[in-house]
Order: C-alpha cells, then sequence, then structure tokens
C-alpha cells in the first residue's frame, strides 16, 4: 500500500524539497550564482534587517494582503449572491464574463492596462487628460503606484472568487433556503443567517489562500513597475528576484524567500487547524 | 517468414542502422561544432546573423560547423547555470564586465592572450575595450559593442528657433529654460520599460560634472561617492529634474515613446545613447525632421565632449569547450572590418564592434551619415583618451541596481543627494572588497 504514495513522493522530493532545502541552505551563505558559496551564518538575515527596501516591500505585501482579504471578497460575494436572483440562463452569462480575466494571461492583461489604460499617450487616461480631467498614470506616482498594480491584479481576480462563491452558495441545502423563506427572511437576512453561514469553510479557504498568494505576487509588479518608483510599490519577491539576478546576491534573495514563506507557513498553519477542527 | 529469414533481416536491419549512424558520426568527425548562444533578437536580424556570419563562416572553415541558438531574454540565467555544470556553448556571450569578473573567478572561462597575440586582436581592438576584459592580468573577454551617451536633438526645430546645440553646461540650462518657456519638453525621457534609463542620466553627469578623471579614482577606491565633485553632479540632475526638465511623464513614457518626442518637436533634446540611433529612420523623415547628435556639454573644468563608454555584452571562450579554437575563429571573424560594415548597414546600434580603424570599413547604402560619422569621432575620441564610464558598465552589479532606485529616491524627495551618495559608496566598498568591481582601464 505505501507503494501507492512513491510516485507523488518522488515528484515531491525532487521538485519541491530538494530545491527548498537547498533556498534554506543559500540563505544562510554569500553566493553570487557563479562561483563557490562562502558560510556567513546569519549575515543574510542581518543585511535584510537593515535594508530599507526589505521593509518598504514587507510593508506593500501587507497592505496587498489587506487589500485582497477585503475588496475581492466583498465584491465576489455581492456578485455570488446578486447571481443567485438572476435566473438560470442570465447567471452562466455573468460567470463567463466575470471570469473571462482569469484566463487572460497576466502579461496581456498588465500590458493592456498600461499601455491602453494609464498610459498618458496612448491609454484612456491619456485621453481623459486632453479632455481637461486632472488624472494622472496611478503607476507614476509614489503614493499610488501599489494601488495601481492592485486594481489591475483586482480586475484580474474577483471573478476567480465570485465564481468560486456562486458555485459553494449554490451547494447550501435548498430545505435551509426554503424554510427561511417561509419564515418570511429579507434578502439580507437570508445572507446574513443563512447564506454566508453555509459557505464559510469556502470563504475561509479562499482568505487564508489570499494571504499565501499575496506575499507570493510577482507577475503584475514586475511587468508594471518593476517596483517603483522609489521602490514606492516593490514587495518581497520583486526584491527577491532583483537581488538574485541583478545584484547577483542568491544568498539574500533566499533569505527574503525563506521570509516570504513564513508568511505562507502561518497561514496554512491556521488552515490545517482550522481543517481538522472541521472534520471532527 | 522461417528462422533464418528472421535472422538475415534482423542482420539486415542492424547494418542499415549500423550504417546509418555510421555517417554522422563520420561528419561530426570531419566537422567540429562550434556553438554560440545568443539572446533575442527579431527574426529579421536573425536572418542577418545567419547570412553574414554563420554561413560565411562554414564555408571558409570546412573543418567547424558554427551553429547560433537564440535562447531569449532569459539567457542570461540560463548561460549562469550552463557555465555552473560545464555544459554551456563554445562561445560564451555574457551580459558585461561584471559577469566577466565572476566567471573568470570561477575558472569558467579560457584566457585569451594566446589567440589575441596569434590572431592579431591586439593591433585591431581599441586598447581600452581589452584593458576592460582582463581579470587578475588575463585577457578574458572582449566587448561585443559599445555605447556612448550625448545629445540627440532636432536640428529642424533648432534652426527654426535659432538655437545652437550647447557645450556647456550653463549654456544647456539657458536652451532648457527657453525650451520649456514655449511649452516643449527640453528632455525627451522615460523608463516606463526599462527602469534602469534612470542611471543613463547618472552616468551622464557623473562624467560630464564630476569628470571622468574623479569617477576613475573612485572605481579605484581613490576618493569615495561621497567626495564633493559627485555631490554637485547629482545635485545638478536632480535640480534639472525638480525643474520639469524631463517632462511630467517621466515615468509613464516608454523610451522609444519619448525619444519619437524629439522627432514630432514635443521635446527639444534626448539626452541617451547611441542605440538611439536604430530608432531614427523610424521617427526623423516622417515628422519631415532632420536629426543632430553632439556630445553632452560638459562643466567648467571638464574637457568637452567626453564620451562616456558603455559596453552591452562580451565574448569570451568557456574553458570546458572542446573547440577552443573554432570560438576564437569566431570572435576573430566578428572583429573583422567586412563584417563591421555588412552587420552595420542592416542592424544599427548593436554591433559597434571596438576596432581601432574604422577607415577601412565599407557601409552599404540606406545607413544615415550622421550614424557613421558619430561611431568614427567616437572611435577617434576614446583613441585619444577622452572617454568616460558608464554606470552599467565599470559598477559592480548590486552597486549599480542600487544607483537605479536611489536616484529615483532623491528625484522624488525620498532620501537626499548626501543620503544616496552614502548609500551607494557603502554598497561600493562592500562589493569591491569581495573582487566584484570589472577591470579599470587606466587613463
Amino acid at each position: 500500500m505505501w507503494l501507492y504514495l512513491v510516485p507523488t513522493l518522488a515528484i515531491n522530493v525532487v521538485i519541491i524539497l530538494i530545491p527548498a532545502l537547498l533556498t534554506i541552505a543559500l540563505a544562510f551563505f554569500q553566493w553570487d550564482g557563479i562561483s563557490a558559496p562562502v558560510f556567513i551564518g546569519l549575515g543574510n538575515f542581518v543585511a535584510l534587517w537593515s535594508d530599507g527596501p526589505f521593509w518598504t516591500a514587507l510593508e506593500n505585501n501587507l497592505i496587498w494582503t489587506a487589500i485582497f482579504l477585503t475588496v475581492p471578497i466583498a465584491m465576489g460575494l455581492l456578485a455570488a449572491s446578486l447571481l443567485l436572483i438572476v435566473p438560470r440562463r442570465g447567471s452562466t452569462l455573468f460567470q463567463v464574463v466575470y471570469f473571462l480575466p482569469v484566463i487572460i494571461a497576466t502579461a496581456i492583461t498588465a500590458r493592456v492596462w498600461q499601455g491602453m489604460i494609464y498610459s498618458p499617450v496612448t491609454g484612456v487616461f491619456g485621453y481623459l487628460q486632453k479632455l481637461g480631467l486632472p488624472i494622472v498614470n496611478p503607476l507614476s506616482q509614489t503614493s499610488t503606484a501599489l494601488f495601481g498594480v492592485a486594481t489591475v491584479d483586482l480586475w484580474h481576480w474577483w471573478g476567480f472568487l465570485c465564481v468560486i462563491f456562486f458555485a459553494a452558495l449554490r451547494q447550501v441545502p435548498q430545505e435551509q433556503i426554503e424554510a427561511a423563506r417561509i419564515e418570511g427572511a429579507s434578502f439580507w437576512q437570508m445572507m446574513r443567517y443563512v447564506l454566508l453561514p453555509g459557505i464559510k469553510p469556502t470563504i475561509m479557504l479562499m482568505m487564508i489562500m489570499t494571504v499565501i498568494w499575496s506575499f507570493l505576487v510577482f507577475d503584475f509588479v514586475y511587468i508594471l513597475t518593476q517596483g517603483g518608483p522609489a521602490f514606492s510599490s516593490e514587495v518581497l519577491s520583486t526584491l527577491a528576484y532583483r537581488k538574485a539576478f541583478y545584484d547577483l546576491n542568491v544568498g539574500q534573495a533566499a533569505a527574503t524567500a525563506l521570509v516570504i514563506s513564513l508568511f505562507g507557513l502561518v497561514a496554512t498553519f491556521f488552515y490545517i487547524r482550522i481543517q481538522s477542527r472541521e472534520s471532527v | 517468414m522461417g528462422y533464418r529469414a528472421k535472422i538475415a533481416l534482423a542482420g539486415a536491419a542492424l547494418a542499415a542502422l549500423g550504417v546509418s549512424a555510421g555517417v554522422p558520426a563520420a561528419v561530426a568527425q570531419e566537422k567540429k561544432p562550434i556553438t554560440w548562444w545568443y539572446e533575442t533578437a527579431a527574426p529579421e536580424n536573425q536572418e542577418a546573423l545567419q547570412k553574414i556570419l554563420v554561413e560565411p563562416f562554414n564555408a571558409a572553415h570546412p573543418d567547424e560547423s558554427l551553429s547560433i541558438d537564440f535562447r531569449g531574454a532569459e539567457l542570461d540565467k540560463q548561460l549562469r547555470i550552463a557555465m555552473l555544470s560545464g555544459s554551456g556553448p563554445d562561445v560564451v556571450y555574457t551580459a558585461g564586465p561584471s559577469y566577466v569578473a565572476s566567471m573568470a573567478q570561477a575558472g569558467q572561462l579560457l584566457p585569451l592572450d594566446d589567440y589575441a597575440a596569434k590572431l592579431g586582436w591586439n593591433e585591431r581592438i581599441l586598447p581600452v575595450f581589452l584593458e576592460l576584459g582582463k581579470y587578475n592580468g588575463k585577457l578574458y573577454a572582449l566587448p561585443k559593442t559599445y555605447e556612448t551617451l550625448g545629445l540627440f536633438y532636432n536640428k529642424t526645430l533648432f534652426e527654426k528657433n535659432g538655437w545652437q546645440p550647447p557645450k556647456t553646461i550653463a549654456e544647456l540650462e539657458t536652451l532648457a529654460d527657453a525650451m520649456k518657456a514655449k511649452g516643449l519638453v527640453p528632455f525627451a525621457a522615460g523608463n516606463a520599460d526599462w527602469r534602469p534609463t534612470n542611471e543613463h542620466y547618472v552616468s551622464i553627469v557623473l562624467n560630464s560634472i564630476a569628470g571622468p578623471d574623479n569617477v576613475y579614482k573612485a572605481l579605484n577606491g581613490e576618493i569615495p561617492w561621497t567626495a564633493e565633485p559627485f555631490v554637485k553632479a547629482i545635485d545638478t540632475l536632480n535640480d534639472w529634474w525638480q525643474k520639469g526638465y524631463f517632462g511630467p511623464n517621466y515615468f509613464s513614457l516608454t523610451g522609444e515613446q519619448a525619444f519619437a518626442q524629439v522627432a514630432t518637436g514635443q521635446a527639444g533634446m534626448a539626452p541617451t545613447g547611441t542605440w538611439n540611433f536604430q530608432n531614427v529612420p523610424r521617427y526623423f523623415p516622417q515628422n519631415n525632421a532632420e536629426p543632430g547628435f553632439v556630445g553632452f556639454p560638459s562643466a567648467e573644468g571638464v574637457p568637452y565632449p567626453i564620451y562616456a563608454l558603455g559596453i552591452g555584452s562580451t565574448f569570451s571562450i568557456a574553458n570546458s569547450s572542446q573547440n577552443p579554437d573554432g570560438a576564437a575563429a569566431v570572435i576573430d571573424t566578428v572583429f573583422s572590418d567586412k563584417f563591421y560594415g555588412e552587420m552595420n548597414t542592416v542592424w544599427q546600434g548593436e554591433w559597434n564592434t571596438p576596432l581601432k580603424d574604422l577607415s577601412g570599413v565599407k557601409m552599404g547604402e540606406g545607413v544615415i551619415p550622421l550614424y557613421g560619422e558619430t561611431m568614427k569621432n567616437l572611435a577617434a575620441s576614446v583613441s585619444d583618451g577622452q572617454y568616460g564610464y558608464t554606470t552599467w558598465t565599470f559598477l559592480p552589479p548590486a552597486t549599480d541596481t542600487y544607483l537605479v532606485s536611489g536616484m529615483e529616491e532623491v528625484w522624488l524627495g525620498k532620501i537626499t543627494t548626501a543620503q544616496f551618495l552614502e548609500k551607494l559608496d557603502a554598497t561600493f566598498k562592500e562589493e569591491k572588497a569581495a573582487g566584484k568591481v570589472p577591470a579599470i582601464p587606466k587613463r
């Protein structure tokens, strides 16, 4: 029976465990990715501690997590509950429309927003500027760059949550809904006392995954701003990437990656705890 | 089919296999492969390399078989991993001298001194670039192309307004103010597609305001980056930003969009690199504008013009190469007058190999005369020792990436010039101690 485990275990060891252990080890070495690594103990972590951009990046990851724990989840829940009301055919159409941005490659989505929406030369923002509206490219301001990137990711992401929540809502036992309706519950009461408690496990799972994914965010930031201007949209993964491939400082990059994993690990811990409590 | 027949058939099949396997083996023995991994190239450029280099090379060297593998934008990472495992290509094409230092340190590259003497590279190539490819006194790399920074301008617009290309910083500032008064953006610039664009301007002020002698001293660790001339240079660059010389859309425009604004007359000049020559035919003729290019103006006490030298990529030979002679022959072909002329006719800005004397080079029809002229002036200036240092070629990697973001922080008021230079100096000292600073040619 243990043989059943071998194929997946082998894949996990080769693709996940070995690189993960190597990354952990590298975090304690100074290495440029070319010559021989030199052991420096906690040197990389000490360097990160006094590195201004590291703290900016960590703060930005926390802001990003806060945004994605609230805005897309609220939007997804609202739209999913509205889909419950519309007739079947209409809801299918809306599901497709909401889900479309999810399947477009992130690089394409990012370029479309950068060139066709935000750009002052070729984008909608430029057109509005010409009409005299005092509107600027959010990616070019330190105060708005992170939110400018988050908006693009939100547009691409919330439809996924909506479809997941809608699928979960349709699994809520019909008898409970019927009973509430007979009791004369309003739409909001139905949501508050029947539907939301019914899909709570799904919401919890999505929230925990959001925390993990938020600390892994890379593509949109890298394509749209590369962490700029002046580190204002830097996140831990773009910082790690720059350290590894531009600074040739693989050790510090590995240390940064460990910090990212730490947050993911905390989220995973809570997820497993909640799951085991539910299965009891 | 009988038993015997089966055996006979199997024997025939084996013989056929032996023959078919034997033929390529024999050919392979005759022709020694030379591999070369190249970065991203547009299809027409890939074709140019095939027609101008690969086909004539293989025809002229019947014993060798050169093949170029286009690896795309990830070449640098693939190459580093392959070199670590000793399975890289014969011709090693790195992203710049700072990579060469690390690879040479790790023993992955073959010293080229013997080839340089035997094949005449010492006589043919500008000495400053030979110095650049050295590590611990041995030659490990030759630069594929070199570039410089200067001032592109719209000649037609200048003539209409009675403006002259500036030669001093004071003249530059007067002119920029005049342009602003007319509603023009003085400096066409944008970093939306390439954030390191910031360092083009830092390189300009370091060389043309602080002066190349000071930069040389700082690179050698004789003076710190916090020294007064550098403070003055960065302060001036910050002043230009605060006065709006870079226009309102620096973080939103791509380099090409910004350059196009010089041709359309929305911007007055573009302080940028010679690689932008490839954009001249794309934008100037259709706007009925004539392009101009001069050296960037110098501050008082700094000679005019100073051409800051930059290197895009380099050639080396892998230590693990089975065919180093073949790889050297390929590099030798690239550094010929014939190849220079043919390649620069169809693909400008990427193949400005550092040949000492360009008088023997014949360019094809259709190349804008300004380009050839500029390159000849540049080679002559470098030969006379009138050159400076670009940050992307001469600074070690972490110092260079900090410079890119740090300058933005100064512009956007997050840190002061002093704070910026302090961190730059600290990062530089750390990397210098670790042996990461590339070779700095003597002045």
